[in-house]
């Protein structure tokens, strides 16, 4: 599959500070890309480089094979976008809205502003003023003008921002259904694990503007490391017979005496019953897989509020 | 914001006109103020005065509220072009200052009538028709720096700050015989044939037109380069 959104270096720096560094990203064709980071971490001013909205320092994009910058205009009618909040005229309605962004654009097919609000659940809402609409409703609405001019490509910056937890699931419910039905590649940036996890096909780490991690979800399950996790009254001491007796050194020592073996799997009860012999007393056995929050954490650290 | 710069709009030939009729029946009932007489200080006190902040707070609401309602960065990915975006600002913000200028005008004429001044006729009507409309055509001429700071700052308050100035500049030369070398006074004095022979009339146009282009291309180099965030 080809990729549809590729960067190569790109970069962008603000006085000494690196905000984008040497970022290569590859968006296929038809997949939900998740491009995920902590607060502050780059996501934003990428995504604005991918519009236009910023100038790269340095580097290129690429766009439907194109380069961004010497073919914008025709790049970015056939994408559509919402960057954080969206903005709107809130003296206007939603179809008001909608229909100034069509006229713009030059779309004359009949029914888009209406089939667009439909997609999104505002088609109830003729008379009331987007000033009155809250949080969700904005975001909707902002969906639906990035979906009017029927575009092959969404690219959506935090879309789950300030949404309660139902509009979350609403929200990645229709994403998931914008990618299955009209095969819009979908580049959507978050925070959060879960909602990334929930919805992308491929995910792309970032994090102090370097992409850390590209890789499918199915490549991150394949590769994903499975353990046997033990709760004992002595980690150290427990930690040291595995080391003697099994000749294991890939582990990891956790809080509350909570210690996972990533080697010899199928030998818990040999390590239980050593531990037993030598008065550790064993209160947890279990099997379990890093998850992505373990991944993530590894990944870029943690330490601070993102 | 539209009906608040049409009672900006009218204040001048309110002002004028008013001031003028209590003068004639209280002060020296003898002396007729005339048509020619209100329209031209009406005119005065729109280009001087009145115009140059009422037009700042249009082209402040007309450029910044894209940066307020968050819809520049629609608009942009749309896309509009950012040279296309200044350019059908500056049309806008053209007609507007025309209607506004015309308002001025009509008023004037009314307000006139009503008050049943001295020497109207056809010549005249028309003839200041066109100084209200030469004068509205200078004014957004040298709108231009004033549409630069209100793309930098993005902000009311500079832009307000500015117009100010150069109000308080076109008020302290109004009796200067230099005031042809300030842009702003010599628009008030070309948009009511008063310019003052001190200096050839190219000097003034000059200055209206480098101004009005520098402040063009400011806003416009400045636009096209600046990150939307």
């Amino acid at each position: 599959m080809s990729a549809i959104i590729k960067t190569i270096n790109l970069t962008k720096i603000y006085g000494n500070q690196i905000s984008v560094d040497h970022l290569s990203m590859n968006v296929k064709q038809g997949e939900i890309y998740g491009f995920l980071g902590r607060n502050g971490a780059g996501k934003t001013t990428t995504i604005r480089m991918l519009l236009g909205l910023i100038k790269p320092t340095n580097g290129k994009i690429e766009i439907f094979g194109e380069n961004l910058f010497k073919n914008q205009k025709e790049i970015l009618r056939r994408i559509g976008s919402m960057v954080e909040v969206p903005g709107f005229y809130e003296n206007l309605t939603a179809k008001e809205n909608l229909l100034i962004n069509s006229k713009i654009m030059g779309i004359y097919k009949k029914n888009a502003i209406e089939e667009a609000l439909e997609i999104v659940g505002l088609q109830d809402e003729t008379k009331k003023l987007v000033g009155k609409y809250s949080l969700g409703m904005k975001q909707r609405l902002g969906i639906a003008r990035a979906l009017v001019h029927y575009p092959e490509v969404l690219i959506l910056d935090e879309p789950t921002n300030g949404l309660d937890p139902i509009g979350i699931k609403e929200m990645r419910r229709l994403i998931k259904t914008l990618a299955e039905e009209r095969n819009i590649t979908i580049l959507i940036s978050s925070h959060i694990l879960s909602e990334i996890e929930q919805l992308a096909d491929t995910m792309g780490i970032i994090h102090g503007g370097k992409l850390l991690e590209e890789v499918t979800f199915d490549d991150f399950r394949k590769r994903n490391r499975r353990y046997i996790e033990f709760q004992v009254s002595n980690d150290n001491k427990a930690l040291m017979l595995l080391e003697k007796h099994f000749n294991i050194f890939d582990y990891e020592a956790h809080d509350d005496g909570n210690i996972r073996v990533y080697s010899y799997l199928g030998q818990q009860g040999r390590m239980n019953k050593l531990f037993v012999q030598n008065d550790i007393e064993v209160f947890k056995i279990t099997m379990s897989e890093d998850k992505l929050e373990d991944y993530f954490t590894n990944l870029v650290g943690g330490g601070t509020i993102g | 914001m539209f009906l608040i710069s049409i009672l900006g709009s009218v204040v001048a030939p309110f002002m004028v006109v008013v001031a003028s009729y209590v003068h004639m029946k209280t002060e020296d009932p003898a002396q007729l103020i005339t048509f020619d007489e209100i329209f031209y200080e009406t005119n005065l006190y729109t280009v001087l005065i009145i115009g140059v902040p009422l037009y700042g707070v249009i082209t402040a609401y007309l450029f910044g509220r894209e940066y307020l309602e968050n819809t520049l960065k629609n608009l942009l990915t749309i896309p509009v072009s950012r040279i296309n975006y200044i350019m059908s600002k500056l049309v806008i913000l053209f007609m507007w200052i025309m209607l506004l200028s015309l308002v001025s005008w009509g008023l004037t004429l009314l307000l006139g009538v009503l008050g049943q001044f001295e020497g109207l006729s056809t010549l005249l009507i028309v003839e200041y028709l066109g100084r209200f409309i030469t004068g509205g055509v200078l004014v957004f001429i040298l709108s231009t720096p004033i549409v630069f700071v209100a793309v930098v700052m993005k902000n009311y308050v500079p832009t307000i700050i500015l117009t100010i100035v150069i109000t308080l500049i076109n008020v302290m030369s109004g009796n200067s015989e230099h005031r042809a070398l300030f842009p702003w006074a010599a628009a008030g004095d070309i948009a009511n044939g008063t310019l003052q022979p001190t200096y050839p009339a190219e000097i003034s146009y000059t200055t209206i037109f480098i101004t009005s282009i520098i402040g063009f291309i400011a806003a416009i180099v400045y636009f096209k380069k600046v990150d939307i965030h």
